[in-house]
């Protein structure tokens, strides 16, 4: 006998209403590539706060979230809009003290959420050695360690698992059932979505679970794995998805230029984000038109 | 064969700073790239002097072929006929600390003369003026990859005495130190500015002036550097970009987005 298809479909906004304040979240994507902007926008309309947010290198999903003042803190190794400059909201909320960063590298946070999902305490990595990232801490009481190891006397770097209350990952498709596919470069999404206590997976397509079943090799994360479905077209824009959609740099550079002042970004905030009730709505306002022609041109992937 | 070098006035410094980055590239090597400069010096090299260079990014492309320009190590455009899409831990643990990577290219906002790089804070730690990116994977690369090239402005508040935070480790406090501290890689081997080109020297483990780009001299290097420069007593003048480098440099950026067409 087969069983009945699980359904872990829920809408973004009641994802998002998942997330307490001051929840811990690991937070998906790499760079520009599949961060959950959609999730980032519901966060700030719900005015969630005081979140921690764990992972290697985001940013303007998270600038967007530390403007709003939804994340009073972050671990993390990386926070730029790459190739146009410095995250314009995090430079004041850092000098005013509401932001803090606990600074890591790339391997080490990637390695951290692998602890976590393995069920270890820690990790061990040589990176870090000899530097400020060891020596100098913001707010945990212990964020790195220098051991002998026990078998060859090499010098490692330990550095504690995470394992967040929440994963939020953006992800090309997925089937009701929670079995997800990425194409292109998986960041640390890999690890991350294993490492929360709750995974919530944003998909660009929900496909039949045969789609799936059908190529089981390309699934990165298995059910088993995943609490909640969330169906939600264009859910990086104005970042990219791999094969989906290319950035709107226009946009980009337009909120990295406006939020250089607190007046901008609360411009930005209430033109693009509160003016809305929900994620269609901002899509409709910015239009089939400009989203049509940010659609990758096949075979290539952006 | 004598190579067909450029004159002074047919180039502009960023165009230079990409042929001193790509020179580094050596055919076959495998190399951790970011955006900017380091990813024009890598296009650059692939289409002349090492067409089998495997250009890594961080994010998980590997052996790269972008024909366009990018905006992130996350871009698509670098999957671009890549032999393979991973990860992190692919990439930064399995193939950069497991020992694979040749040669990795850093930014730094201040470099210390022992080649210690910042790029998390200016300012002090609790009261920062400003924040910059963080390590990213720049602290892994200056771990673990087997040499390591630098690119950046040259100004006396970059190039400075003490950094007001240590990202990466360069040489440390000196000779020995990157051996005592337990690191794999080899440590920073060429920093490239749009002044001059320096290398470390062998013992001391300091930066040393190694060329000056044409029209710079060497009182104009050391008036713009916050530390005591090594300066030996020939120091010559800056290999130039050949014609076939310039011509290839504006078709790999013909929209100027990292090297603006005009200075």
């Amino acid at each position: 006998m087969e069983a009945p298809l699980e359904d872990k479909r829920i809408t973004l906004k009641e994802a998002v209403e998942l997330v307490p304040d001051g929840g811990h979240l690991f937070w998906g994507g790499f760079g520009f590539q599949r961060p959950p902007m959609a999730f980032a926008y519901e966060l700030v309309r719900q005015k969630k706060r005081n979140l921690t947010i764990y992972t290697c290198g985001s940013e303007m999903d998270i600038d967007i979230l530390s403007g709003a003042r939804v994340v009073s803190r972050y671990e993390m190794a990386f926070y730029a809009i790459e190739g146009i400059g410095l995250a314009p909201n995090i430079q004041r909320r850092v000098r005013d003290g509401s932001i803090e960063i606990e600074d890591y590298t790339n391997l080490a946070m990637a390695l951290r959420f692998l602890g976590g999902a393995l069920g270890v305490p820690f990790m061990p990595l040589k990176s870090m050695l000899g530097t400020d990232l060891l020596a100098k801490k913001k707010f945990r009481t212990k964020k790195a360690e220098v051991m002998d190891c026990p078998f060859t006397g090499e010098k490692v770097v330990l550095v504690p698992s995470v394992k967040p209350d929440f994963s939020i990952i953006h992800a090309q498709r997925a089937d009701q059932e929670g079995n997800v596919q990425i194409d292109g470069i998986r960041g640390e999404d890999i690890e991350g979505a294993r490492a929360g206590k709750k995974v919530i997976v944003l998909a660009e397509e929900i496909v039949d679970t045969e789609f799936i079943r059908a190529q089981p090799d390309q699934t990165v994360i298995p059910n088993i794995y995943v609490t909640h479905v969330v169906e939600c077209p264009w859910g990086s824009y104005p970042m990219m998805v791999y094969n989906y959609y290319d950035y709107d740099i226009e946009h980009i550079r337009m909120y990295y230029e406006q939020c250089k002042t607190e007046e901008g970004w609360q411009k930005y905030c209430s033109d693009y984000i509160t003016a809305f009730n929900d994620h269609n709505e901002f899509l409709e306002n910015v239009g089939i038109v400009r989203l049509t022609r940010l659609k990758a041109r096949k075979p290539l992937p952006y | 064969m004598t190579k067909d070098y450029a004159k002074p006035d047919e180039f502009t410094t960023l165009e230079l700073m990409a042929v001193c980055g790509s020179r580094q590239i050596q055919n076959g090597n495998v190399v951790f790239i970011g955006t900017g400069l380091p990813l024009i010096a890598a296009m650059l090299a692939k289409k002349t002097h090492a067409p089998a260079a495997k250009i890594v990014y961080e994010a998980g492309f590997i052996d790269s072929n972008a024909k366009e320009i990018a905006c992130s190590i996350a871009d698509s455009r670098l999957g671009y006929r890549a032999s393979a899409a991973i990860g992190l831990i692919e990439t930064l643990g399995l193939m950069l600390q497991g020992g694979h990577v040749d040669l990795g290219f850093v930014g730094a906002a201040q470099i210390d003369e022992y080649g210690n790089i910042n790029t998390t804070y200016i300012g002090s730690f609790d009261k920062p003026t400003v924040r910059l990116p963080g390590s990213g994977g720049g602290n892994d690369i200056i771990s673990s990859a087997k040499r390591i090239v630098a690119i950046m402005t040259h100004e006396k508040r970059k190039m400075v005495k003490k950094l007001d935070y240590l990202t990466s480790p360069g040489f440390l406090d000196g000779p020995g130190a990157r051996e005592k501290a337990g690191l794999l890689g080899g440590g920073p081997s060429l920093v490239v500015t749009n002044l001059c080109q320096m290398d470390f020297d062998p013992e001391k483990k300091r930066i040393r002036l190694a060329t000056v780009h044409p029209g710079v001299t060497v009182e104009q290097v050391l008036e713009n550097s916050g530390f005591g420069l090594i300066v030996p007593k020939q120091v010559p003048t800056t290999e130039l970009p050949t014609h076939e480098q310039l011509k290839l440099l504006k078709t790999i950026d013909p929209d100027g987005i990292y090297i603006p067409r005009t200075e």
